[in-house]
């Protein structure tokens, strides 16, 4: 009976898939190149035709995904870097947003101007543990009110002090929200109530200022922002529910033009208990966002960290795309470039096996997530399931064999996304959780040796 | 009122876990809201746990033998962190050998702790100091 219509916008592709959920398949499937300039409805249009080319089929409702103007663009300030600071930006990640700025500590003058013309959507502020440090955010507070610029604001830090905090940004007319501490206590991460409310603002506020509420003649709901939809359909792959059962631990990939993120969907934080857990604790759901990696706008820098791909070649290639993102694609480069992405941004997202010699031998602990026993690595996004070595650029998520302390899974299986599926059915995994995984569970394509 | 923050924690690479549990019971016993590191603590980790819940002292233990390494410049940082006011203490068996205390005390001080405990010392001594201390800076009812 209920047939939904579902697009992800915003991106180089407009994609767009019908979901028939009884039947629990896939009715139809396109993608179209939108420049990000066009209005948005002209992309859903042509994909719409595409899809309807073929068939006719009564939709109950459409809904949509959306990283359109630059996704929803968040600052994040803390106290300690390694603490509150890091416990913010794992709250924006989770929430599909992206960090355009990180603050530490007490701002000065020019991060304030920073902030000023950053065009941000949402500040999260932060730091302090409940009852612990309040000055931070007190002076920071008193900082942000000198602000010209107004946009919302979470207050996600030491308990203590919200009520002034609020009061005070209130006055001069920001809207301030209040949450729970992202970290209440030493090294506990508390990030569920912020993702929510993020969520809230996006839907309330944001969508309007992106210029995305003219879709609603098109369609039904802008429900979330294109990496939570993600986020939300491989947790469902990963954990399942109680009718259907999930895949286990899984590490995914999507490398964009200009960003690469990887997820982790984790039973277990310390996998071996013999070894201590230091610093803050990890989300078992994670997102990273690695803003320098990308096959695109951040080619050249990926190059750069990369000096043994150098050559001549190579260097022609890097000027051409710097000269024209969207034309030149070389497959051989790209894949290069692609797996140097998968490499680094794995390495950034996963933990450490600490080392410490002692006088009585070797002791270790772990810092941030053990992914080694991950046996699911998924390829999400057109660089990488248009890619005819998707196999061996997903391969650099695994352990090398002389960085055994960086916790990378020790063997996997590989899937692709080929038919754009898993950011278009996250818009449905509240309302047909069962359904989403049992379609993904049969879609994604498992890559074999070649 | 709101309980005071301690932090305590083995510094090093020093794994002697069974003091420290002690010395959390304690602490939080005698009143005060333990943030425990647990053992194997970098210095930093002190220090940044010390500035996120505000805390008023910082317990350190060493019983390894090799504390007067992992120390080094300790007090020097934490008043670069803005510290200054955070009472620190140390004890457990600073130094390998019997050699005598009030060295090694005298050591401990010019690294810039306040209070330096021999072996063995009753872990109530550290709690009575650190309350008559806390009192004496007007912090402690
Ligand atoms: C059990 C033990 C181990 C176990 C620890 C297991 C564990 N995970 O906890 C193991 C086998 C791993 C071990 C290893 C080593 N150990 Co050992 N170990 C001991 C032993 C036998 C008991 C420690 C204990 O639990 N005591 C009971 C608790 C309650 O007492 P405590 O730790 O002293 O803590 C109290 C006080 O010190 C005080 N206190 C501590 N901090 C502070 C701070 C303040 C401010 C205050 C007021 C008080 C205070 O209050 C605490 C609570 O009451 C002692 C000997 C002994 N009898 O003390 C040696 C001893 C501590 N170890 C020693 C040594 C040398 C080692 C090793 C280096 C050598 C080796 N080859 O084994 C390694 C080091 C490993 C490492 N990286 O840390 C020496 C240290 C020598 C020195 N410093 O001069 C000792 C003293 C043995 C000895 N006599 O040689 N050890």
């Amino acid at each position: 009976m209920p047939n939904f219509c579902l697009f992800d916008v915003g991106s180089t592709y407009t994609k767009g898939c019908i979901v028939d959920t009884d039947q629990e398949i896939i009715l139809a499937q396109a993608s179209d190149f939108t420049t990000s300039s066009t209005d948005i409805s002209i992309g859903i249009e042509k994909v719409k035709q595409k899809m309807f080319k073929d068939i006719t089929v009564h939709i109950d409702k459409t809904y949509v995904c959306s990283s359109a103007k630059g996704g929803l663009k968040m600052i994040a300030i803390g106290l300690v870097p390694d603490l509150t600071l890091k416990a913010a930006q794992l709250a924006c990640y989770s929430a599909g947003a992206k960090v355009i700025k990180s603050y530490s500590f007490e701002l000065n003058q020019k991060e304030l101007d920073e902030i000023e013309n950053s065009n941000c959507d949402i500040l999260l502020l932060s730091g302090g543990t409940d009852g612990g440090n309040t000055s931070s955010v007190r002076h920071n507070a008193n900082q942000l009110i000198k602000l010209k610029s107004r946009f919302p604001i979470i207050y996600a830090g030491n308990k203590s002090c919200q009520d002034e905090i609020k009061t005070q940004l209130e006055q001069v007319g920001f809207e301030c929200i209040l949450c729970a501490n992202v970290m209440p206590s030493y090294g506990i991460l508390e990030v569920d109530e912020c993702k929510n409310k993020i969520r809230e603002l996006f839907l309330k506020s944001i969508v309007k200022a992106k210029g995305l509420s003219q879709l609603n003649e098109v369609i039904d709901e802008i429900v979330l922002p294109t990496p939570l939809s993600v986020f939300e359909a491989l947790k469902l792959l990963s954990k399942g529910t109680k009718n259907e059962s999930g895949i286990g631990d899984l590490i995914a990939i999507d490398i964009g033009g200009a960003t690469t993120d990887v997820y982790s969907m984790n039973e277990k934080l310390v996998v071996n208990e013999e070894f201590g857990y230091k610093g803050l604790q990890e989300p078992l759901e994670k997102r990273s966002v690695e803003g320098d990696l990308g096959l695109r706008y951040s080619a050249s820098h990926v190059y750069e960290l990369k000096t043994d791909l150098h050559s001549t070649e190579f260097d022609a290639y890097i000027n051409e795309i710097n000269n024209n993102p969207h034309l030149s694609s070389n497959i051989e480069l790209d894949t290069q470039l692609a797996s140097t992405c998968v490499d680094i941004a794995t390495q950034r997202h996963v933990g450490r096996l600490e080392t410490s010699y002692t006088p009585m031998g070797i002791s270790y602990y772990q810092t941030g997530k053990d992914c080694r026993n991950v046996k699911q690595c998924i390829g999400i996004g057109g660089p990488i399931i248009y890619n005819p070595n998707a196999r061996s650029i997903l391969s650099q998520c695994l352990t090398k064999p002389n960085q055994k302390d960086i916790l990378l899974p020790i063997e996997c299986e590989f899937y692709l996304d080929k038919d754009y599926l898993i950011s278009c059915l996250g818009l449905l995994s509240k309302q047909y959780p069962d359904v989403v995984i049992r379609i993904l569970k049969k879609k994604l394509e498992k890559l074999n040796h070649v | 009122m709101e309980k005071i923050n301690v932090v305590i924690g083995v510094i090093g690479a020093d794994v002697h876990a069974v003091g420290n549990r002690i010395i959390d019971y304690a602490f939080s016993q005698a009143g005060f809201n333990v943030i425990n590191l647990g053992v194997m603590v970098s210095q930093k980790e002190f220090m940044d746990a010390a500035i996120e819940t505000n805390a008023k002292a910082i317990i350190v233990s060493s019983l390894y033998g090799h504390g007067e390494l992992d120390c080094r410049g300790m007090g020097d940082m934490l008043k670069e962190a803005g510290l200054e006011d955070v009472l620190l203490y140390i004890g457990g068996n600073l130094v390998v050998g019997k050699s005598d205390f009030s060295e090694v005390e005298k050591l401990f001080k010019s690294m810039g702790f306040n209070r330096v405990y021999p072996p063995g010392a009753d872990i109530n001594q550290g709690i009575e100091d650190l309350k008559n201390d806390l009192k004496e800076k007007g912090i402690y009812a």
